[in-house]
């Protein structure tokens, strides 16, 4: 044990460039490229590959398809020097950077960092890290490719500009990783305590109802306007004209926020104003430095070692009874009991859920009657919004035993077979199911109109049988490729990429089975038909569900120790 | 006189309205092996997480060998090793991978990190396993690799959060051995256990931490003589074990034994 005696660590300093900061990043380095490495061993690890090299390239071609669209914008602004529209494309981009992965319902995969503080880590080598871990992930990837369109576009149609357009850019994209870094932190940070985490979830909850509720009176009052305009015969000047003051206030205050402020880099650099070009500049450096502030304060915190989800259970004492509990006994109503209790306290999940429903007012605004379509002409709007509700859903239908976490054991060593436990899940789950499916469709109806009978129809007997494609799939996947779900963090956690991947193809195929249907027999002038279509296919799947769920006892046991592993033993 | 190896002053740590750990001042000498014990939930993990700079405590001050310690004490941190609750391992890797990763870290040099690495997975018993990944070890193997992992780069420092839950008692010898080993050549040990009859065998002091609030502290002689003149009816010479004198302090701020019957139990 000649190693135990002395400490043989070598003196150096010099910062987070310094020697013994780059041992310590060659360390990392090598550490994640050895988990890499080591998790290839696994069919769930090249899974895991495969399905986030095809999540690179599906966000690189989405991003190229968008970086392409923005080249071609700008570069039609740059040449007919209409640069006071400048400052929509860098919004547009800031927009999309930070609502992408909103809208897709799925954070960047971060790993956690706080297992460092033990190592005589620096508080700039542990920003770096922070800052470098998760770079690579969908929304940094679009967002970088969207910057590198519109400087393309300025520089292709004024060559002059190419550097001013690169530097400005370059912070603008700095300015919107840090800001998206920031506010992931802080939704983790305020994630991190389970108190937090029920608040959040009835915030959810609410915003589900608030919807419903808001669209409602908003779309009442825009029948009655969209009449009076109509009238008019002059709706959208009359709009402008209504509103110019405040588009004006508007567009004054977007000037000193950072998309506008990129804009007006360039503006400065084309009225030859290098004073404007500079403070433009400089004003968007700030904004960037205060996106960095707001993400080093918040890892300042987490390095002097504030670690709130460490926090020990209160010691007040609980009332007996306090609470609700379900009615009914035996382990099917406890499973459904805990499962709903569980739900409420993990956000990324009720997230999910929640979140298709604001993507389902965009699909629906763009077929809104105010626009040139009419509801009548497009009537299956309607199942769309409704199939998009089913987005949130993969990680409750295909790791339907994530949240277990060490509660895994607990269900192997209880007499209840597991085929309970997953149909109590898959019970809890299709409610939960089918009020997101009608808070969808009564939104698109609100919005669009109630659409014919047998489009409603067809709609229902589609999501029967996608529910039960779902929750058939959704078994193997949760008792084959599990992952574990925390709580505390809205961020993806590592070997999601497997699970989810694979999840979201199968959705698209039944979603392509939906469409072939709906489109074959729009085709054929039979709209009755996608019924007993659908509701056949439904019975082939409640089969394949019944007799999924019947072996999957006997699955379980064989996938007993990878589920246990994955699920409880050391990250 | 020679500094204290770790000194806490007034150290507290509040969850919102509750403290965890409340005022605990406290004094280990260089050398020594001493003992943090209490109930479950009574704060010892916790005044550990802080002690090691995992926690930013809400009041107090620690210094360790000497020194004021912070987050950026970069230079103590070399000097302490730490076994945390939960181990904090990377499943993912392979033993001398993880070693590797901890000796690098901590600044260790690559040929000395090997060297160590060897000696150590040879020492712990986990030679034949270095293609094994650590989330395929059994409980008391990943304890062994947390254990190594925490003494790679030498420190003069040890904290250990229950290291031998789960250890198998030939391998709770030979950590045994060697803590004691470390401990003769000038190291100071913090360790946290439930295992009393280890603290009794190796601590020479002993903390006891109830409702985050240090209830006693001191060799364990003078723990002995304070259990002995606060319980009425002792002997004279009456030689408590540490599980005793444990219950009695315990006892004295509020504890008790459950003498509820459960009729249904068989």
């Amino acid at each position: 044990m000649a190693g135990l005696t002395g400490v043989g660590a070598s003196r150096t300093g010099g910062g987070m460039l310094g020697r013994e900061a780059r041992t310590q990043y060659a360390a990392m380095a090598r550490m994640r490229w050895r988990i890499f490495v080591n998790g290839l061993r696994t069919i769930h690890g090249l899974l895991d590959l495969g399905a986030t090299g095809i999540a690179w390239v599906l966000s690189s071609v989405y991003g190229l398809g968008l970086g392409v669209g923005l080249c071609a914008a700008a570069y039609s602004l740059a040449s007919r020097a209409s640069w006071q529209y400048l400052p929509i494309l860098f919004w547009a981009v800031s927009i999309l950077w930070l609502m992408f992965p909103v809208v897709v319902a799925s954070f960047q995969e971060q790993s956690d960092l706080g297992t460092l503080l033990r190592f005589p880590v620096r508080f700039a080598s542990y920003f770096l890290l922070h800052l470098i871990s998760g770079l690579m992930d969908g929304s940094t990837i679009i967002g970088l490719l969207c910057c590198l369109g519109v400087w393309l576009g300025i520089a292709m149609a004024r060559p002059d500009l190419y550097l001013w357009a690169a530097l400005s850019l370059s912070v603008f994209a700095v300015f919107n990783i840090l800001l998206v870094r920031a506010v992931f932190a802080w939704i983790d940070r305020w994630l991190a305590q389970r108190k937090t985490r029920e608040i959040l979830g009835l915030v959810f909850m609410l915003l589900v109802v608030s919807l419903l509720v808001i669209n409602s009176v908003v779309n009442q009052k825009h029948y009655e306007g969209w009449k009076s305009h109509k009238e008019e015969a002059a709706p959208l000047r009359g709009a402008l004209d209504k509103y110019a003051p405040l588009l004006k206030t508007a567009n004054m205050v977007q000037q000193w926020l950072p998309p506008g402020l990129g804009a007006r880099t360039l503006l400065g650099a084309t009225e030859q104003k290098p004073v404007a070009e500079f403070a433009s500049l400089s004003m968007l450096g700030v904004w960037a430095v205060l996106a960095g502030s707001a993400l080093g304060g918040r890892l300042k915190a987490q390095y002097r070692g504030q670690n709130l989800s460490w926090a020990p259970s209160r010691d007040k004492p609980i009332g007996r009874g306090s609470g609700w509990t379900l009615c009914g006994s035996g382990p099917f109503a406890a499973i459904v009991e805990k499962e709903l209790r569980s739900l409420m306290r993990t956000v990324p999940l009720l997230w999910a859920v929640s979140v298709p429903l604001l993507f389902v007012l965009v699909i629906s605004g763009m077929f809104h009657p105010s626009s040139s379509s009419d509801v009548k002409s497009f009537p299956y709007v309607f199942p769309l919004c409704v199939a998009y509700a089913l987005v949130g859903f993969t990680g409750l239908f295909y790791n339907s035993l994530g949240a277990e976490e060490a509660g895994i054991q607990l269900l192997f060593l209880s007499p209840t077979p597991i085929r309970t436990v997953l149909l109590s899940k898959n019970l809890v789950h299709s409610i939960l199911f089918v009020f997101v499916g009608l808070a969808a469709g009564v939104l698109s109806c609100l919005r669009l109109g109630v659409p014919p009978f047998v489009v409603l129809a067809g709609t229902g007997a589609w999501l029967v049988f996608a529910l039960l494609c779902n929750l058939a799939a959704g078994i193997i996947f949760s008792i084959t490729m599990p992952y574990r779900i925390n709580p505390g963090r809205i961020t993806r956690p590592a070997g999601a990429q497997a699970n989810t991947f694979p999840a979201v193809l199968i959705q698209l195929g039944v979603l392509g089975v939906g469409v072939l249907v709906f489109w074959l027999c729009w085709s054929l002038k039979t709209p009755w038909l996608p019924v007993p279509i659908f509701l056949a296919l439904a019975a082939g799947a409640l089969f394949v569900w019944l007799r999924i769920l019947h072996y999957s006892d006997d699955n379980a046991s064989q996938h007993r120790d990878a589920l246990i592993a994955t699920l409880m033993k050391a990250e | 006189m020679e500094n204290p190896a770790i000194q806490t002053n007034g150290l507290t740590r509040r969850f919102g309205a509750l403290a965890a750990v409340e005022d605990v001042t406290l004094s280990v000498a260089p050398g020594q092996f001493f003992g943090f014990l209490g109930p479950n939930g009574a704060g010892k993990s916790t005044t550990i997480k802080m002690l090691t700079g995992l926690l930013e405590p809400s009041a107090g001050t620690i210094e360790i060998l000497g020194q004021r310690f912070g987050p950026e004490s970069l230079e103590l941190k070399r000097q302490m090793g730490v076994v945390p609750e939960g181990m904090a391992l990377l499943g993912r890797l392979t033993a001398p991978e993880y070693l590797h990763y901890v000796g690098r870290m901590y600044g260790l040099d690559a040929t000395t990190t090997n060297k160590r690495t060897e000696e150590l997975l040879e020492f712990m018993q986990l030679a034949g396993e270095h293609r094994k990944l650590v989330t395929d070890f059994s409980h008391g193997m990943q304890k062994k690799l947390a254990m190594a992992a925490a003494v790679i780069h030498g420190p003069k420092v040890l904290f250990l959060d229950e290291p031998f839950e789960g250890v198998d008692a030939i391998a709770a010898g030979m950590l045994k051995n060697m803590l004691t080993g470390m401990m003769n050549r000038g190291a100071t040990i913090f360790l946290t256990t439930h295992v009393l009859e280890i603290v009794e065998r190796l601590c020479s002091h002993v903390a006891i931490i109830s409702k985050g609030r240090l209830v006693a502290c001191g060799s364990l002689d003078e723990l002995r003589v304070g259990v002995a003149s606060a319980l009425p009816g002792t002997e004279q010479g009456q030689r408590f074990t540490l599980e005793e004198i444990f219950l009695a302090i315990l006892g004295a701020d509020g504890h008790r034994e459950s003498t509820q019957e459960l009729s249904w139990l068989a």
